[in-house]
Formats: structure tokens, sequence, C-alpha cells
């Protein structure tokens, strides 16, 4: 399913005293089947933006196409719902969510609510939980005695259990520890190639942006202000900086070695195998 | 050098428990060390920081804060040396606004008002956010929260200062914020001791100590600690970034050196190997 916003605003409260805009004039077009990063600081309209992809934002002027589906200030919300069901939002911190008494009750109860009878649901909770690394013994626990990680994972099963098309992730790994934010990163990647998802990953973790995005979007104070492959976004260490962006750790090693020694990176690599592609050759050619 | 934290033969597991969620536990922290906890999800480290409070009591062993023992007589007292920061930013505010906020725990104590004035404009110029003093907590930033969460305690005057995983939750900007401000504390002579998963943070301690299931692994310098390289991922810490590209080149057939090196050190290194070459 691609995405096209066209000359989006979006204003909170608006006629009010308290009015304020967040979304300033943006076009942009996210590809089907893409892992697309949106980054950009705190404040800088990332969440607003997630908001308008099903629909739960409408925007204050423009359009929006999702796949067909047109959205404009005045399309009713009823004409949404089926959009909840293709595109699946997993927000910041999503363990804050569950509710149910059981692990497989809290995934299955999306896609029953969509419609699905107990045992279809039950049973596409099963596969979802299994997608997500989440091991049989825990399904009919309390999603409340499990771990930070495995609570995630859970909140994660029940987005993918509506099997949506587009799954949108805002910094799904933040408060996790090392290993996990590697376990769930690598769930997603999986997914996009076992299910043929569209991602949209909302991030402050540029590594994962080098390692993972094949697209990116930056948001600045609620303006785009650019969009391209990684290497295109990366490519300029001072630009970045400028906007007060973080880089690949991979990309700040090469910038810092770039303007201390004799090595000369053609293509600024984002990742340390890259990185040490690079090193290797340039090493090789003076010896 | 002055002790402020004794653990000897420290054991807990909660009564409905039968697995000990830390055994053996032997550490010592000097006054005005920096020490990193590190371990993995489960590891214990957040049991270790509320057995350190009197939150929790030991099963077996012995907690001495300033040289006193830790017991039902003694936790009050001690309790008032120590503050702690916790992960969440948002589940940690009680007043109206930045300034209430700080001055809550004053307020229990019945500290006069005069002296609280000062107490609180002094911990909020601590942490940069003085100048926010009259806006509400909700609104804040979460780097901008936490700051205000260790105003909260550095206006009680503790000794040692706790933070659980208190910048997990934030962006690398308020993360830096939050960092900045512990290195300045650290300067200014207090205790502390952050448990945390952050590279960056650990390697600005002064002893890094790492507990594995229930059990102090290694208590030794970061530079230390890191030489562990790609192990570090089992201990709840990210690899260094001059360790993982150690790694890369390696896999290349490339001879790095064996012992830790800081990216500094990295750079250096490959300077002066393509001058060589």
């Amino acid at each position: 399913m691609s995405i096209h916003f066209k000359n989006v605003n979006y204003i909170y409260q608006q006629a009010t005293p308290f009015e304020q805009q967040a979304l300033f004039d943006i076009s942009l077009t996210i590809p089907s089947g893409s892992y697309t990063a949106i980054i950009g600081h705190t404040g800088s309209g990332k969440s607003t933006l997630l908001q308008h992809l099903n629909g739960l934002l409408k925007p204050t002027s423009g359009q929006i196409t999702i796949e067909k589906q047109i959205i404009t200030p005045t399309t009713k919300n009823k004409a949404l719902s089926s959009l909840r069901k293709q595109v699946g939002i997993v927000f910041q911190f999503p363990e804050a969510q569950l509710f149910e008494e059981t692990v497989l009750k809290d995934i299955a109860f999306g896609p029953k609510n969509f419609g699905s009878s107990e045992q279809e649901a039950t049973q596409l909770a099963r596969q979802m939980a299994h997608l997500v690394n989440l091991p049989e013994e825990l399904l009919e626990k309390s999603p409340f005695e499990l771990s930070g990680g495995q609570m995630r994972r859970v909140a994660i099963a029940g987005i993918l259990a509506m099997e949506p098309q587009v799954l949108v992730l805002d910094e799904p790994t933040a408060g996790l520890d090392p290993r996990g934010r590697a376990e769930i990163m690598e769930i997603f990647q999986a997914l996009r190639i076992k299910q043929h998802l569209t991602i949209i990953l909302v991030t402050h973790q540029m590594d994962d942006v080098a390692r993972y995005a094949n697209h990116v979007i930056v948001l600045e104070k609620g303006r785009l202000l650019a969009s391209g492959t990684p290497t295109e976004i990366f490519s300029d260490p001072d630009w970045l900086r400028t906007h007060h962006l973080a880089l690949p750790q991979a990309t700040r090693f090469a910038s810092a070695l770039q303007k201390k020694s004799g090595f000369e990176f053609s293509k600024m690599p984002l990742t340390e195998e890259e990185l040490a592609n690079q090193l290797v050759q340039q090493l090789g050619k003076r010896g | 050098m002055e002790k402020i934290i004794e653990i000897a033969d420290l054991t807990f597991h909660y009564p409905q428990q039968d697995s000990e969620l830390l055994r053996q536990v032997n550490l010592t922290i000097h006054k005005g060390e920096w020490v990193a906890l590190i371990g993995h999800n489960g590891s214990g480290k957040s049991t270790l920081a509320r057995l350190i409070d009197g939150l929790l009591v030991p099963t077996t062993g012995t907690l001495k804060i300033g040289g006193t023992i830790l017991s039902d007589a003694s936790v009050w007292q001690i309790r008032k040396k120590i503050g702690m920061v916790f992960q969440n930013p948002d589940n940690q505010f009680v007043g109206a606004n930045v300034e209430e906020d700080v001055a809550f725990g004053l307020e229990n104590l019945a500290i006069p008002r005069a002296q609280m004035q000062v107490r609180v404009k002094e911990a909020l110029q601590r942490v940069n956010m003085w100048e926010f003093r009259e806006h509400e907590p909700a609104r804040l930033s979460g780097g901008q929260k936490q700051r205000v969460a260790l105003a909260g305690v550095i206006a009680m005057r503790p000794e040692i200062i706790i933070l659980d995983e208190a910048t997990s939750m934030l962006d690398p900007e308020g993360r830096k914020d939050v960092i900045k401000i512990i290195q300045e504390l650290s300067q200014a002579g207090f205790t502390i001791i952050s448990i945390t998963h952050d590279i960056n943070e650990a390697s600005l301690a002064q002893r890094v100590v790492v507990l594995n299931d229930g059990q102090i692994l290694q208590a030794a310098t970061p530079q230390t600690v890191f030489a562990r390289g790609e192990k570090l991922l089992a201990v709840g810490l990210d690899v260094p970034f001059s360790e993982k590209l150690k790694v890369a080149l390696s896999r290349q057939g490339l001879h790095v050196p064996a012992g830790y090196l800081t990216e500094e050190g990295m750079i250096d290194w490959l300077c002066q190997s393509i001058s060589k070459t």
C-alpha cells in the first residue's frame, strides 16, 4: 500500500487560544513495500504525522491517499474503519495498553473486535505470538507477569493479529536493553521479508535507520526537511550537524577519521561492515 | 577513602519465591565514587538498588550505609542520605508546577519556608531548570522531567544518588542533558550509582559493576569491562563502536590490537597503520 501526502497542514485546537500548527504543507510519498524511517527531533511533528496514517487525525487542509482511499478534512470517521485494519500503529510503550487476563486473549482482542470468531481470533493470536518469538508456555499467563521485552512483543503481536498491510512503529525499542532492542528489530525485518509488510519506523536510533531502512523522511518543526535513501541522507555529516541530527556510528567515525588522516571515503559508510570494507581496501592499496 | 556503602554476603529472595534474586553479593562503594551498575534485564540490578535504599530487606547478609548497619531502627535516618530517580519520567510528579514538585519532599520534612525556597532554587539551578519553575510538569519534555526529578532529590541534600535507568526512556538530546548533570553532580562530590544500558553513561563512571543472574560477575574500570567486546551484549550493555569495528576488520583478515581501544584510540591506530603502509 503506497501512501501519499499532498500539501497536508494540521492545526491542533484550531480557532481557540491554544491553536498550534504541527504540520506545514507536507507532501511526500511512502512507497509500497518500503522500510521507511521518519526522523526528526522531539516536537518535529513525527507523532502528528503518524496519526494521519490511519485516520486518527485528519488533515486541517490538504489530502492523504492511502492505496485508493482519499482522506480530506471532511472525510467521515465511519469511512475510516477499514483503514484502521490495514494500517496498524504500534505506539510508544505499547505494553501500557495491555489489559486482558491472558497473553492469548490480549492478542486476540483486535481481530475479535473486527468481527473474527473466537476460534479464528485465537488461532490468529497463536500464529502472531509465534511470529514475535513468544514461547508457547507464556500464552496462558497474565501479560502483567512478563518481562518488559516480552510485554512489548505481546502488544506488537496484538497489532499484527489485525493483519495490517502497513505496520507503523513509534520508537518500538525505547526503554529496552540492547539485546531486547536487537531482537525486536530483527522481528520487524523478518516480517517485512516474510509477510511483505510496508514498515514505517519513527526513531532516534540512526544505526537502525542505517541498517534497516531503504527510505528516510526528515522532519523539522513540522516541515519536510528532506527525503531520500539512507545513503543520500547520511552523505553530508555537516548538514546533519547543522540540523542537530545524529549520525550512524560508522558514519560519525568515518567523518572523524577523514578529518584527521589520509583516509578518504568516496561513499560515507553506514554500518561497521561497510566501514571495515573501505578501510581494508585503503590499507591494502598502500601496502 | 571513606567507605559509604558496604555490602557483605548479601542474599535476597522474595518470600513466595524459591530462587534467589541476589546471591552472595559483596561490594564496597567509596564516598564520591560513581559506579555504573549493569546487567541484562532480570539480573538483579534494581533489586540491589532497592535493598540499598531499605525498600527491601535482605534475606541474609548486611548492608552498611555511612558506617551504620541498615535495620528497622536506622532505615529512616539512612534513607535521608539516599535519593533515587526512576526510569519513567511520568510516574514521579506530585506538584502542580515544577517549583512545588521540587519542594514536596522538603515539605514532608517540615523545613521552614525561607530555607525551603533557598534549597529549591539551588536544586533547580543545578539542573538548569530554574527558568521553568512555574511550568506544569506534564508539559515538559522527558529530559526536562528527569532533571526536575533530579532536582527533587538534590533539594533533599542526600549523599548518595541512585539512578535506576533514569535515561533509558529519553530521546538522545534529553539523555545527553541528564548525563551532563550526573557528571556535574559527581564532580560536586555526590556518590552516584547509575543503573544503565547506555555505553556512554557507563563509560563516564569510575567503576562498572556487572551483575549476572544475581551475582557480581566483574567490578572494574570501564576500559577493563568494555574489553569483553561482543560478550557485553549478554550482560545488558551495547558493544562499544570501536569493538564492533575491530570485529568487522578482523573478519576481513586485518590484524587488530587485542586490548580495548576507545574511538580516539582506534582512530590513532588507523592513522598510524595507514602512514606505515
